[in-house]
Formats: structure tokens, sequence, C-alpha cells
């Protein structure tokens, strides 16, 4: 399971993610959907890390992908300089309201109005190093269970198909060169692309490539698959051969988080559609919901261009 | 002679791998990402030993390595050893600003499809930016190897016998200085020509994988 808790991501000034959060569960196809800039692809890479959200935090199968966001504890929040000193303010300007209801409000101002410093003193301090190190998984362990395909595919130019392949598993000590280059061997021909075991990259088509991308990533055995936009950079001919693949993946129970403008692909194969608008999640539902019932204006307005 | 040519030879090559080394280590270190104070602390060490080693003459640091630091530290090492050092920390600084340009020329894709399977920083350098940045600036680094080579000659200040060295010797005990220095001259452009053919085929070798 992946849990999305509340995540802020700004660029600069610029607040590309809003307050999203987002369960996925294992074995759901969750298609992300949404204007251009809308913040898809950013919501995607912060759930491996590739951008670490400004607030609030990812979850992977119960542990701690990103640092302890504060504002989500408050345990931690109690622990705060800035807490204790406006509870006894509050404690002195109504001595008779219950410390509890006291103690709530101020939780709930201090989580609105941002009032969090960063130094808070040690017992707070101390309290987030615990909740980290108690839950924390090392990012780059993180990342071998979600897979990760790129819009622009970035096999690793340096290397043949079957190195683009086995090179992870083999130096990070996950299978044996032999394992490997089975697995890697057994998964080629299932794409067709046996025969290209010792090609480059630069002598792919597209869509050849997207598929091998795709298989590197099988190649680590991941419980989850980020897809970001796979088809987009593709020639329209070699669409269908990526889907289709995907399409293959999904049946065969992978947990799949999908970015994709593929409409059609989205309402087959996925089981949650999300629609992403202005750095938040403006809809979500079934397909039979987004597609056949849209709710959101925004939405409408977004299906009736590209559909 | 031949022992000057071997020094020489010893020299260039044994100061261009440790260069190449040191100037790998000081690109991956300036390009750290983190922009707290102790993650950007090895990028600063970088800008630090590029301005000293590029600030001072090659035979200064020559100097203050053989008559200087070496004796203060109590280091007793043959004489061409301390050249290979001392060109090996030289040509690191121009390999680092070469380096650099050639990490910073490499798709950001790369990288991030190499942390995105799990690797991390160091293993996607070393596995997959370095060799891809090294592809790129191979053109560079063979002018790097043809100055080192050239410059090879300042090593007689510490009282190595070099090619050049070799050859004064030859035309002081002679006194024939036309044929010696020209032979000399010849020496190094057939070698700096060898060296180009070098990197010439090796630029071939490796754009075979590459587009078209
Ligand atoms: N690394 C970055 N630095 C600055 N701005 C960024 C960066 N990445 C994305 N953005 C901006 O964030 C917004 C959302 O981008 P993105 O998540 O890629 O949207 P989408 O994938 O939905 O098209 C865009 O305005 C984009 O310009
Ligand atoms: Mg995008």
């Amino acid at each position: 399971m992946i849990e999305i808790k509340n995540v802020y991501k700004n660029f600069g000034s610029l607040k590309v993610l809003k307050a999203v959060s987002l369960t996925i569960q294992k074995g759901e196809k969750v298609a992300i959907i949404g204007p251009s800039g809308s913040g898809k692809s950013t919501l995607l890479r912060c759930m491996n890390l590739l951008e670490e959200p400004t607030y609030g935090e990812v979850w992977l199968d119960g542990k701690l992908v990103t640092p302890v966001d504060p504002y989500l504890h408050p345990d931690i929040i109690a622990e705060s300089k800035t807490f204790k000193k406006l509870l006894a303010q509050a404690k002195e300007a109504s001595p008779k309201a219950s410390e509890k209801a006291l103690a709530e409000e101020i939780i709930a101002r201090i989580k609105k109005e941002d009032l969090l410093k960063k130094h808070e003193g040690s017992s707070f301090a101390q309290k987030s190093r615990a909740l980290y190190k108690e839950n924390i998984i090392p990012i780059n362990l993180a990342r071998r269970r979600m897979g990760m395909v790129f819009q622009n595919v970035n096999l690793f130019n340096n290397m043949n198909v079957l190195e683009n392949l086995i090179t992870a598993p083999v130096s990070l000590k996950l299978k044996t060169k032999e394992e490997a280059t089975e697995t890697a061997l057994r998964l080629l021909d299932r794409i067709g692309l046996k025969e290209k075991v010792n090609e480059y990259p630069s002598k792919l088509s597209g869509g050849q490539r997207q598929r091998i991308a795709i298989v590197r990533s099988l190649c680590m055995s991941p419980e989850y698959m980020l897809f970001d936009e796979p088809t987009s950079a593709l020639d329209p001919e070699m669409v269908g051969e990526v889907l289709e693949l995907m399409k293959e993946l999904a049946l065969d129970g992978m947990t799949m988080a999908i970015v994709t403008h593929e409409m059609g692909f989205a309402r087959e194969v996925a089981t949650r559609v999300v629609f992403m608008d202005g750095g938040q999640i403006a809809e979500e539902g079934t397909p039979e919901e987004i597609f056949g019932a849209p709710k959101n204006e925004r939405l409408k307005d977004f299906l009736s261009k590209v559909l | 002679m031949l022992q000057g040519l071997e020094n020489t030879a010893i020299i260039a090559v044994a100061g261009l791998v440790l260069g190449f080394v040191i100037g790998c280590l000081l690109a991956t270190f300036k390009l750290l990402p983190g922009k707290k104070f102790w993650a950007r602390l090895p990028g600063r060490f970088t800008d630090l030993y590029v301005a000293l080693f590029r600030g001072t003459p090659m035979v200064v640091q020559l100097l203050i390595l053989h008559f200087v630091l070496f004796p203060a530290l109590g280091v007793d090492i043959p004489s061409v050893a301390e050249a290979v050092l001392a060109f090996g920390m030289n040509s690191g600084a121009y390999v680092s600003e070469i380096m650099r340009g050639g990490i910073l020329s490499v798709d950001k894709g790369q990288t991030e499809a190499g942390r995105a399977i799990g690797f991390g920083y160091g293993r996607t350098m070393l596995k997959i930016v370095l060799p891809q940045a090294v592809k790129n600036v191979i053109p560079t680094l063979g002018n790097e190897f043809v100055a080192l080579v050239k410059e090879t000659s300042v090593v007689s200040f510490i009282a190595v016998i070099d090619l050049t060295k070799a050859f004064q010797n030859i035309g002081n005990s002679t006194y024939e200085y036309i044929v010696p220095y020209l032979m000399l001259a010849a020496i190094y452009l057939v070698i700096v020509l060898g060296i180009t053919g070098l990197v010439k085929l090796a630029e071939r070798r490796l754009r075979a994988g590459d587009r078209n």
C-alpha cells in the first residue's frame, strides 16, 4: 500500500501540489489524469522521492519514505515550544476552559497558520526523530520495490539491452548474474525482443525501448509500478505495443499508478481514476463514474477536450 | 635516453590516470545534490582545490612538493613517484573541470532512472553517468593528456631524468645541439600524434554504440 498523506510540493514560490492525499492498495491500478501542468508527474515523483514533498508524508507498506511531517502528528506538535507558549497564554486568558479543548484548538491553529518554526526545542526534535527512526525505510530499498517508467524512457545509453536489464539486480546483489540473465531473457522473450539482447538503446525503436524500460523495472521484481505518461513521447504506431504490455502486467496483478493521456486505456485497465487539477485531486472514482458521470466542471471540460 | 623516455611515459600515463581519478571525484563532489552546509563542503573543497592547482604554475607545485611538503612530512619516495603525484594532482584540477562539463552534458533522465531503480548517488555516477560523461569529453581529455605529456619536461627541476633532460645531457656531453634537439622535438611530436590517434580511435569505438 502506498499512502500519500497531505502532500504539498512547492518549487520556489510555485505551488505545484496542494494537500494531496491518496492511498493505493495492493492490486489497484490507479490512473491519474488531468491537464498538463496540473502536477501529475510531481505527484508520482513524490511517491519514490525523486521529488521531496515540501509538506506531508509518503508511506510504503507502513514504512515512512519521506521525512516526518510534524503537522501530521498532534503529539509531536504538542511538544513544540510554540504550542507550549500558546497554551500558557490561552490558559491565562481563559482559566476556566478545559485544557484538552484549548490544546486541540491550538493544534488546529498551528496547523492552519503554519506556525511551527525551524527549532522547536529538544523534546519536539526527539519525538520527531524517534518516529522517523522507528518507521523509516531507506529510500533505495523503497525504490527497489517501486519500479518507475518515464515518459522519455531513460534506458541507460552506455549499456546494451542485457546490461540495462541485469545491472541493477546484479550490482545490488539481489540476484546472481546467471539468475538475472535468465530472468532478463525470459522477459525479453515474452515481449518478443530476445534477439535485441545485445543491441544498444540507440538502435531500437521508441516502442521497443519503452517496453524494455518496463522490463528493466520488472527485473527488480517490484511490487508497485509507477508510469509517467509512458506512451506520450512515442510515435502513434508504437503506442499500442506499450499499452498492450502494460495491460498484461495489470492482468498479472501488478499494483500500478499510471499517469496517462490514453483515456481508452484508463477506462479499460484502471480500477480507479484520479483527476488532478491545479495541484489538487479534483475528483476520483471508478472509470464508470469518472468517464460516465463526471461531476467536477473542470473534469467535464477536460474530458470534452480529450475524448 | 631510453631511461628518459621511460620516465616521461611513466609520469604522463600514471599522472593522467591519477588525474582522471582525482578529477572524477572532484567533479562528483562539486555536483553533489543537497543544499545543506555539510552537503556542500565537498563542493567547496573542489573549488579550493581547483583554484590552488590552476592558479599556480606546475613547476612551483612540483618544487613545493619536493622541497617543502615531502621533507616536512618526512616522506621519502623516488622522484619519479613524486612527479607522478604532482602531475596527477595538477591534472586532477583540470580534469575535474572537464568532467564537470561532461557530467552536466549527460541527460538528467539517466540519473533519475538510476536513482529510481534503487542505485545510490555514487553507484549511479559510477555505472551510468560517468561512463557517458567520459565518452562526451574524450576529445577534451585527449588534449589534456597531450598538454600533460609536453609539460612533463619540467620534472628535471627535481632531478628526474626525462626525455628532455636526457637529450640535454647528450647535447652537453657532445657539444652537438642541433641534431639532439630536433630529434627531441620529433620524438615528442610522434608521441603526441600517437596519442591523438588513440583518442580518435577510442572516440570512434565509443560512438559505435551511439545514435546513428
Ligand atoms: N523541477 C521543477 N522545478 C520547477 N518547476 C517544476 C519542476 N517540475 C515541475 N515543475 C512545474 O510544476 C508544474 C507541474 O508539473 P508536472 O507535475 O510535471 O505536471 P504534469 O505532469 O501534470 O504535466 C508545472 O508548472 C511545472 O512547470
Ligand atoms: Mg507530466
